[in-house]
């Protein structure tokens, strides 16, 4: 009878405790390494005894994430405290009032102070009319992946310039004569990789979709050239016919598989090259920065990913100490080793431990420091479909560029003009 | 085994009939009203808004009538895609009726062992649509897809099915059509269970040969199952989302009702846009519906 007395009283002792324990759930898509999350919230935890940190894994591209974050937020569901989302959400997240804004924590100079250590692209993706949205996890942008082998045998440098690229494809596969081997591989499917695909000629020619004071500012002319640039690299046969076909990582599986000698890609590339147990081109990889228009400048697209806690959480405060944490240079620093994600800190680039894992890095600060950000509007999903439905369609041979670049400016006109 | 039913008369008994009625069927428009009632109201309620979770709308909407009907009537977007809608439906519903009469035939051959050809009537219909779009967008790929490996091997040239309008339409068509002529040929084979087999018999006597007695007695009976088949795939292929969607990527350059309703509001957060389009297609389901419960009642008499 004592005995069971005492086992009464560890059980009601053990579940006050229980009840006492903070338990945060946090979402992450499933391209954004779980596993190497759920070590960092392990850590957390350790070092945080009151807190449990539950993770919910979403879907493979930031387009099927959105639309169950959709449904959950817009119902106002408070099972999810915390939200990886990716670098183009943060104005919709405001303007939706899905985020509990970070400016409620920390005092006004104390932000000063936080935002001036990470990369500038990224304070400034995050901070929407005044108001500081989310906090970055690591960071993201487009680079030229290359067969460092292929180029080599044919004595060529890495292409500084598209041109260059474009000869150096035609000639290897011209004397290579292999039926399976393509040349320059870009994102084409009707994905949201398209949007870079279509600004990044833009770019590099000193446009882009608005001007410095936020109005609406792309020509139709600058629209044309940018998708005349991509049909032309399937008019020339250094891409396939069937690029409208391809999404992001399709292109990476088959450069995997040694299909192209050239693809334009982001960072998550890097790792699954080096590292998967199919990859028939370990070693054989090269990554520069995109290479420059003749006439223009070099110009990269800014991904990346942001933590944000929901407005319907029940444990605000909690979850704001949690983000802290993730978007801190010791968790920067661990996704950069474990899961080769570019650091959101300039200081991480120069750390030995990181350039042990991955040598590129070293290279890759300057690319994402000139990153360019895609558009920043709370109708941000209406703006990326105007584009990449269209240049989609113009890479299919749908639509002739004129056309495609006409409809683009006209789409974009009427959102940007609010209608 | 006595004792449930006693205790509901115990409860029920001082109850009229009428009364009694009323409290059972009370559970089921509950649940109808919570499942089906509310969420249509609602949805009309939404119609009625601009209401855009991008804006301050979302959380205060704003009273327009019936404007967002009107935006819909004047937008080029929503009647290419209701054209396209139609489109499908004209394909898919004769296409799926022949190619399931033609399956339901096979099935009712008389096999030794039939289990077989049933089962392979019942697998695609049991395969979620969404499977089936993804499965054959790998078909129709360019390059890997085995269509194209096929027509490469006849002597052909490559076909850029996917992205290739002409070509994606009627790829579309094609797995739609394999995809739902397996539930028009189980009501089928249902309906050619029930036809006598004396009638056969007789006609066999009469000196009728196969062909003669399937256009004299399979047809004309079975056209009352063939009409509630029609009508399940015209209600349903009003509806097409999914096998579009998957095969396009999640693009849209083939655009169904089902798919702009869906890019209107879980994508573009326009939901009182979207409410409107949706009801506009509710209404045409609605229409095609009452069709159907006008046969049934016609078939009752």
């Amino acid at each position: 009878m004592k005995k069971l007395f005492w086992l009464l009283v560890a059980v009601l002792l053990a579940s006050t405790a229980l009840a006492q324990q903070t338990r945060l759930r946090v979402f992450v898509g499933g391209q954004q390494r779980p596993d190497v999350m759920r070590k960092i919230f392990d850590l957390y935890q350790s070092r945080n005894p009151g807190v449990r940190v539950d993770v919910e894994v979403g879907g493979a591209t930031s387009d099927q994430q959105q639309q169950y974050l959709t449904t959950v937020l817009a119902s106002r569901d408070p099972s999810i405290d915390v939200i990886l989302i990716d670098v183009i959400r943060p104005a919709q997240y405001l303007a939706s009032r899905w985020a509990d804004t970070i400016d409620k924590y920390l005092p006004a100079a104390s932000r000063q102070e936080l935002l001036r250590r990470y990369l500038p692209a990224y304070s400034q993706a995050n901070v929407i009319n005044g108001q500081l949205v989310a906090l970055p996890a690591f960071a993201d942008a487009m680079f030229l992946y290359y067969r460092a082998d292929l180029l080599e045998k044919y004595g060529f440098k890495p292409p500084t310039t598209w041109d260059e690229a474009i000869q150096q494809a035609q000639t290897i596969l011209q004397r290579e004569g292999n039926p399976n081997l393509n040349g320059i591989g870009f994102i084409g499917a009707p994905a949201e990789g398209t949007v870079c695909t279509f600004l990044l000629p833009i770019w590099a020619a000193g446009g882009d979709v608005t001007n410095a004071q936020g109005q609406f500012s792309l020509t139709v002319e600058q629209a044309q050239r940018a998708l005349q640039f991509w049909v032309g690299l399937m008019d020339q046969k250094v891409s396939p016919p069937n690029m409208a076909e391809k999404p992001q990582d399709t292109i990476r599986s088959e450069m995997q598989a040694g299909r192209w000698v050239f693809g334009t890609l982001f960072a998550y590339a890097w790792n699954r090259f080096q590292n998967d147990a199919d990859s028939q081109v370990k070693g054989k990889i090269g990554v520069v920065p995109l290479p420059a228009f003749a006439g223009g400048r070099q110009a990269s697209c800014l991904g990346g990913w942001q933590w944000t806690v929901s407005d319907f959480s029940r444990n605000k405060a909690q979850a704001h100490r949690l983000v802290r944490f993730l978007s801190s240079p010791e968790v920067s620093k661990i996704l950069a080793i474990e899961a080769s994600n570019l650091p959101v800190f300039p200081a991480l680039y120069r750390d030995a431990d990181i350039l042990k894992v991955n040598p590129w890095f070293g290279q890759a600060l300057p690319v994402v420091q000139a990153a360019r950000a895609r558009p920043q509007h709370p109708r941000y999903a209406e703006i990326s479909e105007a584009i990449r439905v269209t240049t989609n369609q113009v890479l299919a041979r749908q639509k002739t560029p004129e056309q495609g670049a006409r409809e683009i400016v006209t789409r974009l006109q009427a959102i940007y003009g609010g209608r | 085994m006595t004792q449930p039913q006693s205790r509901i008369r115990r409860s029920f008994g001082d109850l009229s009939e009428r009364a009694l009625a009323f409290w059972l069927l009370v559970p089921a428009a509950l649940l109808l009203g919570l499942v089906a009632l509310y969420p249509v109201g609602r949805l009309l309620y939404t119609s009625l808004f601009r209401r855009r979770l991008t804006d301050e709308t979302g959380n205060s909407p704003v009273f327009v009538g019936f404007q967002n009907f009107v935006q819909a009537f004047s937008d080029e977007r929503f009647w290419t895609a209701l054209w396209n809608t139609l489109l499908i439906v004209l394909v898919t519903v004769p296409g799926a009726l022949v190619v399931g009469l033609l399956l339901a035939l096979l099935a009712n051959l008389p096999f030794r062992v039939k289990w077989p050809i049933r089962l392979g009537l019942l697998l695609p219909w049991a395969l979620p649509l969404v499977f089936a779009g993804l499965i054959f967008r790998w078909f129709f790929d360019s390059q890997y897809g085995v269509i194209n490996d096929v027509i490469v091997r006849l002597g052909g040239e490559r076909l850029l099915w996917v992205t290739t309008p002409e070509l994606l339409f009627w790829a579309i068509c094609l797995s739609i059509i394999w995809k739902s002529s397996s539930f028009v040929a189980l009501i089928l084979l249902a309906g050619l269970q029930v036809i006598p087999k004396e009638l056969y018999e007789s006609a066999a006597v009469d000196g009728a040969n196969r062909w003669q007695s399937f256009w004299r007695i399979t047809l004309p009976l079975l056209i009352p199952a063939i009409l509630v088949a029609a009508i399940f795939r015209t209600i349903t292929a009003f509806q097409t989302f999914d096998i579009p969607f998957a095969m396009q990527n999640g693009g849209s350059s083939f655009e169904t009702l089902a798919m702009y309703v869906r890019t209107m509001s879980i994508e573009n957060l326009n939901f009182g846009y979207g409410s409107a389009l949706a009801v506009l297609m509710f209404l045409i389901s609605f229409v095609v519906t009452l069709v159907y419960l006008r046969y049934v009642r016609g078939a009752d008499d």
